[in-house]
This record gives structure tokens, C-alpha cells and sequence, in this order.
């Protein structure tokens, strides 16, 4: 009699067992579906775009070029046309529209340079920038104030009035000396010799970043 | 968040460590759910218990399960977890000599060192049976090697053969599960009654 009455509830709770089951993989089928994200978090991306190294100068960006710094690719993301009108020199040409293209992602997901990314403003090398940072590609800068900015500062500097500190005479004489690497001819200069020659910088070769391919468990009975 | 160690949520020098402790757990839940005995195992060919079909298909649909949740949910990246290759002609191969392995022996390979744990013979000579197999297909890997390399097929599963999501492969696997629980229910109460 015990044993008929325990075999009952046995079954009884593996009923139970076997409606919770089915309820918990039918709910699975039923749940809402949404597109999962890739990439990092949000909070990460923040944490990233306040911080300020995510901005490059132009001051630093022309002692890169004119130290022929090695280890710093510069990207232009504006459209082919104005690159091909006027760019940094040795800088590579990555329209914003083609960002996510595979023969570029080369260039931005690496591990051998600094990415400094570049427009004429920051605006779309910042957009650039979060799309990258999102998919975690690593070193990534973007030039502060981009191409304006650079003619603002390095190729027609605005000359201190003589009222101004020290400092922003040595700034503005070291941004004269890096607009003459550039090519800019000053009329009190013209008695010298001729334009220091334009060393260019060696070709970029890009190695891709091996995707890190983390390490499977193995399993098995 | 996850999977935890590779994410790096917990460290990777605790990966051993909690193998080691799962492995224990395993193992313990293996023997007192009976599966360190070699009747009991190969009681599922003849129809008198079924405790291994339903324990392993019970695991593999709550795994299932779990995973799918999880994963909805955010804490785990499924496409961040482990899937087995398809070396097509290998497994169905070894899926043989497993199988006949397991019937003529009792046991498959994690239930026979749980039984040799506690000290049943026949596991014990199951074990050694294993090694020399292991021997021989170390000492034969050149010959063999053409069948365990080849024929692959990536790193394939449900969803890319059969093209459906992975919530319907889940849900049919847990429809399927209970439909078995219960035909062997009643296929266990047809067979006579074996005492082991």
C-alpha cells in the first residue's frame, strides 16, 4: 500500500518535472528576440571617450612627421577626393563609408602602431573613432580639431602678439620651423637656401593582429 | 560577463583547480546515482533500467536550457563556448567502438574510473583495457591519421545543418527527452525484472 501510494507521487512530481521543463524551453521559443550587441560595453566605450587620451595634438602629430616616428599610422577618413586634394603626409585613406571594409581592417585592428585618425574637423574622425573603440580595435587617437586645426596651428601659425608670455613665442617658433618642414616659404627666409628637403618616411607595411583565439576546454563522458 | 575564466572574471591559474572540483563532483554524483555499476549501464541495451539514458539526456536538455537562458540573458557569450569539430568519419567510427565498448564492457570511460574508485575488478580491467587501446592507436597514428584529420567538417552544430534557431532545436530536444522518458517507462514495465 506504502509502495503504491510512493510510486504515485513519484510520478506525480516527475509530471511536474517534465511541465517545468517543457514550459522553460517553450518559453525560450516564445521570448522576444533581440539583436544582440557586439562588441564592448557601454560603460567601456565611455570610460574610454572622456578619457583624454583619446585626443592627439596637432603639435605632437607634426613632431611625429617630421621625427618620422615609426610606430604611428595616420588614417584620413574623409572621402578619396579631399585626400586626394590634401592629406598629412604618408597618411592612408580610410573613408568613413568604408570603414568596416575588410581590405581596411588591416589598418585599424592591429597591434603594431598608434591609429591617429584624422578629418577636417574631429567630428567625423570621431565618429570613426567610437565605431572602432566599439568592435575594441586598440590605439586608436583622433587629431584634435583635425586638418583645420593643423592649418590653424602648424602651417600659418598666428604670430603672439608681444605682450604674450615666453612660452607661446617658443611655440610659435617651433610651429614656424615644423610649417617650413611642410613646405611653407616665409618672405624673412627667402635670402637662405633653398626648402630643407622632404625626407619621405618609409612605407607603412601593416601587420593584422592575430584574433586572439581563446583557448577551447575540451570535454567529453 | 561570461564564459568566466576566458573572460578573465576568474582568474586562469583557478582553471585547474575547478576542474579538479567539478571533476570530484562528477564522479560523486556518478557513483551514488548507481552509474559504477556495469549492469546498471548496460541495463539501457536490454531494456531493464534506463537511469543512464535519462540521466545523460536530462543533463544535456537542462544544460541546454540553462545555457540558452543565460545567454539571452547576457551573462554568457554563447558564441564565446566550445564547439566540438565534426571529423565526420572518425566519430561515427569511434562512435562504434565506443558503443561496442559499452556493451560488452558496462562501462563508458568516465563511469570506469569512478567504478575502479571503488574497487570494482571488472572496471578495473575495463581501464586497462583503454590503455592498451590508447597504446595501439598511439603506436598506429600514422596509419590512422587520415581518418582522425580528415573528413572535417568545422566546427559544426544543429542550428548550421538543420538551419533552424537554436530555441526550436531546444524545445523539440526537451519534447523528444520527455517522449523518451516515457516509452521507456513503459518499455522497463514490459521487461521482465533483472535483480543486479
Amino acid at each position: 500500500m506504502a509502495d503504491t501510494n510512493f510510486t504515485k507521487s513519484s510520478t506525480f512530481s516527475y509530471i511536474i518535472l517534465g511541465c517545468i521543463l517543457l514550459v522553460l524551453a517553450g518559453g525560450l521559443v516564445l521570448l522576444p528576440k533581440y539583436e544582440q550587441n557586439e562588441g564592448i560595453k557601454p560603460e567601456e566605450l565611455l570610460s574610454r571617450a572622456i578619457s583624454p587620451e583619446r585626443y592627439i595634438s596637432t603639435d605632437e602629430v607634426s613632431s611625429i612627421i617630421i621625427n618620422q616616428d615609426p610606430s604611428y599610422l595616420l588614417i584620413d577618413v574623409r572621402d578619396e577626393e579631399s585626400y586626394q586634394k590634401y592629406s598629412l603626409p604618408n597618411a592612408v585613406n580610410i573613408p568613413l563609408a568604408k570603414l568596416l571594409d575588410e581590405d581596411f581592417e588591416g589598418y585599424l585592428y592591429q597591434d603594431e602602431y598608434d591609429v591617429i585618425l584624422f578629418s577636417n574637423d574631429n567630428f567625423y574622425a570621431d565618429e570613426a573613432w567610437i565605431i572602432c573603440n566599439r568592435l575594441d580595435y586598440p590605439n586608436l587617437r583622433v587629431l584634435k580639431g583635425g586638418l583645420n586645426e593643423w592649418f590653424n596651428t602648424i602651417i600659418n601659425p598666428t604670430k603672439p602678439t608681444s605682450t604674450m608670455a615666453t612660452v607661446e613665442f617658443e611655440l610659435y617658433s617651433k610651429r614656424k620651423a615644423a610649417s617650413m618642414y611642410f613646405g611653407v616659404a616665409y618672405p624673412e627666409q627667402a635670402t637662405k637656401e633653398a626648402a630643407p628637403i622632404k625626407k619621405a618616411a618609409p612605407k607603412k607595411m601593416v601587420v593584422p593582429v592575430k584574433k586572439k583565439k581563446k583557448m577551447p576546454a575540451e570535454g567529453g563522458c | 560577463m561570461g564564459p568566466l575564466i576566458p573572460n578573465g572574471v576568474i582568474p586562469d591559474e583557478w582553471n585547474y583547480i575547478i576542474a579538479i572540483l567539478i571533476g570530484i563532483f562528477f564522479g560523486f554524483i556518478l557513483e551514488s546515482s548507481g552509474f559504477s555499476s556495469s549492469r546498471k549501464l548496460a541495463g539501457v541495451f536490454y531494456g531493464y533500467d534506463f537511469a543512464v539514458l535519462k540521466v545523460f539526456f536530462t543533463a544535456a536538455v537542462v544544460a541546454m536550457i540553462g545555457v540558452l537562458y543565460l545567454d539571452y540573458l547576457g551573462y554568457v557569450n554563447m558564441s564565446e563556448l566550445y564547439v566540438h569539430p565534426t571529423y565526420l568519419w572518425g566519430a561515427i567510427i569511434g562512435g562504434v567502438i565506443m558503443g561496442v565498448g559499452f556493451v560488452t564492457g558496462g562501462f563508458c570511460p568516465g563511469t570506469s574510473l569512478c567504478a575502479v574508485a571503488i574497487g570494482k575488478i571488472d572496471a578495473i580491467v575495463y581501464v586497462v583495457g583503454i590503455m592498451i587501446g590508447v597504446f595501439i592507436f598511439s603506436e598506429f597514428y600514422t596509419f590512422f591519421e587520415p581518418i582522425y584529420d580528415g573528413f572535417f567538417y568545422g566546427n559544426l552544430t544543429l542550428m548550421d545543418t538543420l538551419g533552424l534557431s537554436a530555441y526550436w532545436i531546444v524545445f523539440i530536444f526537451a519534447i523528444i527527452a520527455i517522449v523518451a522518458f516515457v516509452a521507456t517507462s513503459f518499455i522497463h514495465k514490459k521487461v521482465k525484472k533483472v535483480f543486479y
